[in-house]
Parts: structure tokens; C-alpha cells; sequence
């Protein structure tokens, strides 16, 4: 018996040298990584951040990064997907980088008003947009988007169109509707009202489970009823409180008389299936949606229409994808080879055309896009203004876009008070 | 480490005033020994690998990083770069007391605790005594209340959701058969927060009847015999002789379902799939993670983190004052 007494102790004894002597290096691990600022891994690699980790995205960048990896096979990469929520673990991993000094080669993010997050961290690749020329091949408002205190701080990789409207096509068949007859505000609202008399279906799927949707929608009914020029004072913070109120009455009208009861329980994939399945008629969207259309094997024109939102014909509401460039890069050469190619010809036929968007340069041939996406780029091309898109970064800065979607929150998610909505996102726009 | 001890024994050895039988109980400490060597032989000294490293880990990663948070809620920090440690002053916290959005998130959050873990104790304790009864399939129900809580809260939050449908939720639906609603659970601001809690409650009722049901299979059998023989009515014993003896329970259930509770953000990220949440519904995790990640206002996310901390202290320290005075803990 003491025999086996002793012969436990030691165990137990051993256990816990053992488990002292793993704390150590834990805890000594720890410590070193605070101090080298966590750069021990990464050496040259290049190391990108995105949020694609499904559906279109996905298989869009797997296109881009497979591309980059055959045409720069020197170069180590790290491509590393972040998901959920959108890009707002996204978002939140960068920022936690950042913060550390720790930054990631590039990561993908909206240009424009967003970047006013990362004053202070942006690097320039100013010399990069020279090199390649992508002064001249990408469209110019592409090009001042991307700049930041005047220096290029990002490369565009594929743009998203935001004045779409998108309907099932035989439930307006159904209802005796003509969407291509459409050219106010006031069309579909009437043609709305065609559908909740003439069909069951829902005239509007609206999904407002996350307040962006309704601000979309806001901002897409401002630019329609009102024009690209008071949008623009809006959003600049120069007032235009009228304009605002009389955009919010008629976005109340849809939100109260057109969409699902269930909207505030539902998110863009529920919103946007409800087109799919018939059961509703129109969605407001950016051509995101259309991917899903895609996917689910529907035809354009047969299955789905689309209709630039009525009253915006003449303007391709601007959104932009785009890889972002801190400063204190890890590797930075790696990154100016992966930014060149982002912008290039070849990376932006890979991406866009399995993305659903269209690329930012003016010297694409549409051959690869297929029927609507070739549309859209006619569209880009012809376009008399280019707003920039306010629920996605383009607009306002990612402080501001915080807090009107909190606005639309607290104030236009169910009763809607258009006065007290109005007066915040225009203290909002003015901050 | 355990050759420091080994050489310890050595050194003791060789002064030849240990015994070389030893009892038990150790050793009778000589007073003859020098201070030092005293010192090394303590318990406290002794014990040192067992509680040392916990100690410092816990205190470096848990009570360290609630000491830096504080120290950058004192500071201006926002946006990217090195935070500026010069001027330390209470701005955020009054900052924090004159923002609507603060005092809106702090009164959803003292609601949902204490509307969280009041009814919730009260249900488990329900729950308990029903199960204590000695009722058929026991282990079953058992099983089944407890259930809920192992699934995750991105998994419970998705399906209430789909419950909490206007059009075809089964919440609707079974009002429906009363002739009552349907109701915009999550649409509507007044009936959102309730919704919550409701759902929480479900997750975690079972819990608390785990934690009450242990307790009171630890009451002698004797105490419900002799109320009886006084002649206590069932409720009249359970609440004069039975509950007060829980009180050991209340606080470990009340402690985790604080938890529980304040991780109530899971469940409203997973609910919306962002830091948005339903309007009525905001919490101050959720505010807090809104400053702090979306607009980098590190500071005030700061300052509101110790504020949620000082409010989590605050549910449950007049509880732990109470029991500490009573000498149960």
C-alpha cells in the first residue's frame, strides 16, 4: 500500500509540474505575442481579410484569390474569409487589428465616407494607381472613392448597382401590371395597389429585421421623388429637411400599406425569397438579389424582371466593393502586387461575373456578364449621375451610418414618426 | 517544483529534529527554527503552487483587463492609434448619464435582469417541487426541462424568431385559438423586451430547477415529516420550512443566471445578425459593442462596459450583503 501511495504522489506531483510548466509557456506565449505586436507569423506573407464566406461572394473570390495565386505564385498568401452578420464580424476583427497596431495586408470595405473609420491607419498606394494606369481605366468617381486626404488608399474591385427594382414576373402578370411603364414614385405605388387588389401576393417584400433595408429604401424613394440634387444636400448635411419629410411620407406609405406583416421578423434572404416563391411582387434591392435569382435557377425576363427603380431612371445609385491598404502594412510589396492585380482587368472579369456586380473600369467588354449584368453595365456607362449609395458607406461617414440606422431604429421600424425620424437623420447628416 | 520540495525534506532531514515516523496530522513546527526557513515551511509558502498560478492568471486576464478598461474609459480614446494616457478625467461617464440611447439601454437592462432571473428562480423553484413530488417519468421531465438549455443561443434565437412570425409563428398560432393577437412580437417596441425575456426563460428555467431540485433532495425527509406532524398545510411547509432552507441554491442559481442574463447579447446579435437590435430591445452589451466596434469611440465603450459592470454588481450585491450578514456565505 505505500508503495502505491508514494507512486500516486509522484503522478500527482508529475501532473502538476507538468501542468505548471504548460502554464508557463501558455502565459510566456501570451506575453511574447504582446509584445512582437503578433507579428511572428506573418513574416512577408500577404494576408487578406474579406467577408465572402458564401453564396456568390464566395465562389467570387475563390475565383480571384485561384487567379492570383497562378499569375503571382511567389508571393505567400493568407486569404482569410471572416463571416456572419453581414461584414460586421468583419468589420469588428479589423477594427480590433487596427487598434492593436496589427493590421492585415488588406481587407475588403467600402471606399468613400467609410474610410473615415481608418483616419490615421490608411496607408497610400498612390504610386500603385499610377503604375497601372487605373486613373484612366477606372471610372473617375471609382477613383476620387478611393482616395483619402487625396492619397489612394484603396483599389475598386466590382461595383453593386442600388436603384433596382426586382419582381416576380408572373405575379404582375397576374395583377395586369406593366412594370416597364413605370416612371414615378407614384407608378409603383399605384401599380402596388394593382397587386394587393388584384393578387394575393404581397405588393412589397421588405425585410426589417436589420434597419439598413429601410434605410435603403429611403434613400432610393428620396433620390426618385426628389432628384439626384437634394439627395445630395441630404447627405452632405447642407438640410434639406422638406425633401427628407415628404421622402419619409411616401416611404411611410409603402411601409404601412405594401409590405408584409411579418417584415420585421424576416432579413434580406427571407425578403428576397418571397420574390422567388411568387410570394410577393416587388423588392427594392441592390442587384445582389439577382444572385440569388441566379442561383435558384430563374430566368431573366421569364421568371424575374428588373426595372431601374422608377423615377431613378438616369442614375446608377454607386456602390463599391473595394480592398482597403493600411499603413504600417506587414508586406507591403506583396500588397501592392495583390492591389495591382485587384484592379486589373482579369481580376475584375473573375470576380464580377461570379459576384453578380460589374467592374469599376471603363474598358471591359460585357461578353462574360450574360443578359442582365450586361444591362447594368450599359447602364453604368450612360448613367448621368452616379449618387452614392447611403446604407452602404458611400455617403456618410461610418459614424453617421451608425447612427441613422439608429434612427430608423428607434423611430421608423413600426410605428413610423416621420418627424422625429427627419430631424435625426438630418442632426445625423449635419454632425 | 517538486524538487524544491524534495530539497526542503532534505535540509529538515538533516537537522535531525524531524520525527521519521510522521503522523498525520504533519509536523509540530519547532520554535527553535530560523524565520526564514519558517517562512519557506508555511502553509501559505507550501501551498503556493496549488493557488499561484490561478491567481496570477485570473489576476492578469480577468481583474488586469477590468483595470485597463477603466483606465481607457477615463481617457478621449476613439478612432485608430495609441491611446493618450495624459489626461484622465470622467467625461464618458457623464457623457454616458446625458445620452438618451445610454438610459434607454440601461433601463431594457435592468429589466431584463431582474425580469430575466426573478421570474426564472420563480419558475425553476415551481418546477422543482412539482418534480420533488415523486411523479411518474421524473427523470423525463427532468430531462426535458433541462434540455433548452444545451442548445446554443444562436440556435434559440433563430427558431423564436420563426415562432414569433406574425403570419405563421406558432406563438400567433396558439393565441390565435384564444381569439387573441396576432402580435408583432418583434416588431413592436413595447412587446419586444417581454419577448425576450420570455424566450430567455425558456432556455433557462431548467437550470434553476436542476440547481433547486439538488437542494432540496438534501432536505432530511425528517423536516417535511415533522411540519406534517404539526399539522402544516402543503404550502404552508414549503414556505415556512423548505424555501428558507434554499437560500445556498438561490445565490449559485442567481449568480450563473446573471450570466446567463447579461449573455443575452448572443441571443439579440443572433436574433437581428447584427449590433442593431429590434427597436425596445437595446441592451448596454449592445451599445457598448456599437461604440466601441462600429464607431471606434473606445472611451466611451469603455466607460459603458464599467458601467454594465457596476450595474451587473449592483443586482446582486444587497443579495450578497444579505446572505453574508445571515452567515451563509
Amino acid at each position: 500500500m505505500r508503495e502505491q501511495d508514494s507512486n500516486s504522489t509522484l503522478t500527482r506531483r508529475r501532473m502538476l509540474q507538468a501542468t505548471g510548466a504548460a502554464g508557463a509557456v501558455g502565459f510566456a506565449g501570451c506575453l511574447s505575442n504582446v509584445t512582437d505586436g503578433g507579428n511572428g507569423g506573418g513574416g512577408n506573407t500577404l494576408e487578406v481579410l474579406h467577408g465572402w464566406t458564401g453564396g456568390d461572394g464566395k465562389k467570387a473570390v475563390n475565383a480571384l484569390t485561384e487567379g492570383f495565386k497562378e499569375a503571382h505564385s511567389d508571393v505567400d498568401t493568407d486569404f482569410r474569409p471572416i463571416g456572419g452578420g453581414g461584414n460586421t464580424n468583419l468589420n469588428t476583427v479589423v477594427s480590433n487589428r487596427l487598434s492593436q497596431n496589427d493590421p492585415p495586408s488588406s481587407f475588403a470595405g467600402w471606399p468613400g465616407r467609410n474610410l473615415e473609420k481608418y483616419d490615421g491607419v490608411l496607408g497610400d498606394i498612390s504610386d500603385v494607381w499610377e503604375e497601372e494606369g487605373f486613373t484612366d481605366s477606372h471610372i473617375q468617381e471609382a477613383a476620387d472613392l478611393c482616395q483619402y486626404n487625396d492619397k489612394y488608399a484603396a483599389v475598386p474591385i466590382g461595383s453593386h448597382r442600388l436603384n433596382c427594382l426586382f419582381y416576380n414576373q408572373s405575379v404582375v402578370d397576374s395583377a395586369g401590371v406593366d412594370p416597364s411603364s413605370m416612371s414615378s414614385i407614384d407608378d409603383l405605388v399605384s401599380a402596388m395597389e394593382t397587386v394587393a387588389a388584384e393578387t394575393d401576393a404581397t405588393p412589397m417584400a421588405h425585410a426589417m429585421k436589420a434597419p439598413w433595408t429601410t434605410l435603403q429604401l429611403f434613400g432610393v424613394v428620396m433620390l426618385s421623388q426628389e432628384g439626384y440634387e437634394p439627395y445630395m444636400t441630404f447627405v452632405e448635411g447642407n438640410g434639406g429637411g422638406d425633401a427628407v419629410r415628404s421622402a419619409l411620407e411616401t416611404t411611410k406609405t409603402i411601409l404601412q400599406n405594401y409590405i408584409s406583416d411579418d417584415a420585421s421578423q424576416i432579413g434580406l434572404t427571407g425578403s428576397n425569397e418571397m420574390i422567388q416563391n411568387g410570394e410577393a411582387a416587388f423588392i427594392h434591392q441592390g442587384n445582389w438579389a439577382a444572385g440569388a435569382y441566379r442561383g435558384a435557377d430563374l430566368t431573366y425576363n421569364e421568371d424575374w424582371g428588373f426595372k431601374t427603380f422608377p423615377g431613378t431612371e438616369g442614375m446608377y445609385t454607386f456602390h463599391i466593393d473595394s480592398f482597403i491598404y493600411p499603413g504600417n502594412n506587414p508586406s507591403p510589396e506583396a500588397t501592392k502586387t495583390w492591389m495591382s492585380y485587384a484592379g486589373s482587368k482579369e481580376a475584375q472579369r473573375l470576380f464580377n461575373t461570379r459576384k453578380g456586380s460589374i467592374p469599376t473600369r471603363t474598358d471591359m467588354s460585357s461578353d462574360d456578364f450574360g443578359p442582365y449584368l450586361s444591362e447594368t453595365m450599359e447602364d453604368f456607362k450612360n448613367a448621368d449621375q452616379l449618387p452614392p449609395t447611403l446604407a452602404h458607406g458611400l455617403a456618410v461617414s461610418p459614424n453617421q451610418l451608425t447612427n441613422m440606422k439608429s434612427v430608423i431604429t428607434e423611430n421608423f421600424s413600426g410605428p413610423y414618426n416621420v418627424e422625429a425620424t427627419a430631424q435625426g437623420l438630418l442632426d445625423v447628416a449635419q454632425q | 517544483m517538486d524538487n524544491l520540495f524534495d530539497k526542503l525534506r532534505r535540509l529538515r532531514a538533516d537537522e535531525g529534529d524531524e520525527p521519521s515516523v510522521r503522523t498525520d496530522g504533519g509536523t509540530a513546527t519547532d520554535s527553535s527554527r530560523s524565520g526564514f526557513r519558517e517562512f519557506l515551511g508555511s502553509d501559505f509558502v507550501q501551498s503556493m503552487p496549488f493557488w499561484l498560478p490561478p491567481f496570477l492568471l485570473a489576476g492578469f486576464f480577468v481583474y488586469g483587463a477590468i483595470g485597463w478598461n477603466l483606465l481607457i474609459s477615463l481617457t478621449d480614446s476613439s478612432g485608430f492609434g495609441p491611446v493618450d494616457y495624459s489626461s484622465l478625467d470622467f467625461e464618458m461617464y457623464f457623457r454616458a448619464f446625458g445620452d438618451p440611447a445610454f438610459i434607454e439601454a440601461t433601463r431594457n437592462t435592468f429589466v431584463l435582469l431582474v425580469g430575466f432571473i426573478g421570474i426564472c428562480l420563480v419558475f425553476g423553484l415551481l418546477l422543482a417541487i412539482l418534480i420533488d413530488r415523486h411523479i411518474r417519468f421524473e427523470n423525463t421531465f427532468r430531462t426535458i426541462y433541462l434540455l433548452p438549455m444545451s442548445l446554443s443561443f444562436v440556435v434559440t434565437a433563430q427558431f423564436w424568431l420563426w415562432m414569433y412570425n406574425v403570419n405563421n409563428g406558432m406563438v400567433n398560432a396558439f393565441l390565435g385559438l384564444f381569439g387573441l393577437g396576432p402580435y408583432n412580437f418583434i416588431g413592436n417596441p413595447e412587446l419586444v423586451l417581454p419577448a425576450v425575456i420570455f424566450a430567455l426563460i425558456w432556455q433557462f428555467s431548467g437550470y434553476a430547477m436542476v440547481v433547486f431540485l439538488a437542494s432540496l433532495r438534501a432536505i432530511p425527509q425528517e423536516h417535511y415529516e415533522a411540519a406534517r406532524v404539526d399539522g402544516a398545510s402543503t404550502i404552508k411547509m414549503y414556505w415556512r420550512v423548505i424555501i428558507p432552507q434554499l437560500t445556498n441554491a438561490v445565490i449559485s442559481a442567481l449568480v450563473v443566471l446573471m450570466v446567463f442574463g447579461l449573455k443575452a447579447f448572443d441571443f439579440l446579435y443572433a436574433l437581428v445578425g447584427g449590433f442593431q437590435p429590434p427597436n425596445g430591445s437595446d441592451i448596454l452589451p449592445t451599445l457598448m459593442v456599437r461604440v466601441a466596434f462600429q464607431k471606434n469611440q473606445w472611451a466611451y465603450g469603455s466607460a459603458i462596459a464599467i458601467l454594465l459592470f457596476l450595474l451587473a454588481l449592483g443586482v446582486i450585491a444587497p443579495y450578497l450583503y444579505y446572505e453574508y450578514k445571515q452567515g451563509t456565505i
